[in-house]
């Protein structure tokens, strides 16, 4: 027979391991996807992709800045991980833009998605993307 | 070189070839720039957006295989979110 203190010891740390679980997955998880085949090799594209520079802002800002090919003062901030497109003119958020492919890419895959489909045709970017203006 | 990279869920599928050699004939070179071909037609037909992609030069969308390309990327069809 286990004596009543030692039982609750145990059931506080279960209770405290069922409780911190889920914000040690948060925190690792990003690190256990990297060392996925797939996402390894989205990340060899992405840097066949981008400059070394566009790399480093990635990884420290956490997004990556698109210029606008057609219009000067714009720039899309593309998230490394998957979420919104950022539309920012003059230093000013204006809009948030969603576009997602039918198929699962790794996020690496998507950032590289974002920045070619931008660069070759805007236009047609903006045309299949749901818009959320952003209201002050 | 070329080389044709199709996103997918497992990251990127590539397939090379060899441009110079394929003009002259090489059996394997003409092979896999054929093969290459068909992928992008199939993929293509599914619904991706081919890009040539070059070092220094503003990205391209392109309609058709381009066996000169140095790269081209594949992606698959988007929807708005």
């Amino acid at each position: 027979m286990i004596p009543l203190p030692q039982l609750l010891t145990a059931l506080g740390w279960i209770v405290i391991a069922l409780a911190i679980s889920p914000m040690l997955w948060l925190i690792f998880q990003p690190y256990l996807k990297g060392w996925s085949r797939s996402e390894r090799r989205a990340a060899d594209l992405l840097r066949a992709i981008l400059t070394p520079e566009q790399v480093r802002q990635l990884i420290w800002q956490g997004y990556l800045e698109v210029p606008s090919p057609t219009e000067p003062r714009r720039v899309y901030r593309v998230p490394r991980v998957k979420g919104y497109v950022q539309v920012v003119e003059n230093g000013r958020a204006i809009m948030r833009l969603c576009l997602q492919p039918v198929e699962s890419l790794p996020d690496a895959d998507v950032v590289v998605l974002h920045k070619l489909m931008i660069e070759a045709n805007e236009e047609n970017y903006l045309q299949k993307a749901n818009k959320y203006l952003c209201v002050e | 070189m070329g080389m044709l990279r199709i996103m997918s869920r497992r990251g990127d599928d590539r397939l090379s070839w060899d441009g110079q050699k394929a003009l002259t004939g090489d059996a394997e070179a003409v092979a896999a720039v054929r093969e290459a071909e068909r992928i992008f037609a199939q993929e293509r037909a599914k619904g991706a957006t081919a890009f040539r992609v070059a070092p220094g030069k503003p990205v391209e969308r392109i309609e058709h295989f381009d066996a000169t390309a140095e790269q081209i990327v594949m992606v698959p069809r988007v929807v708005g979110g």
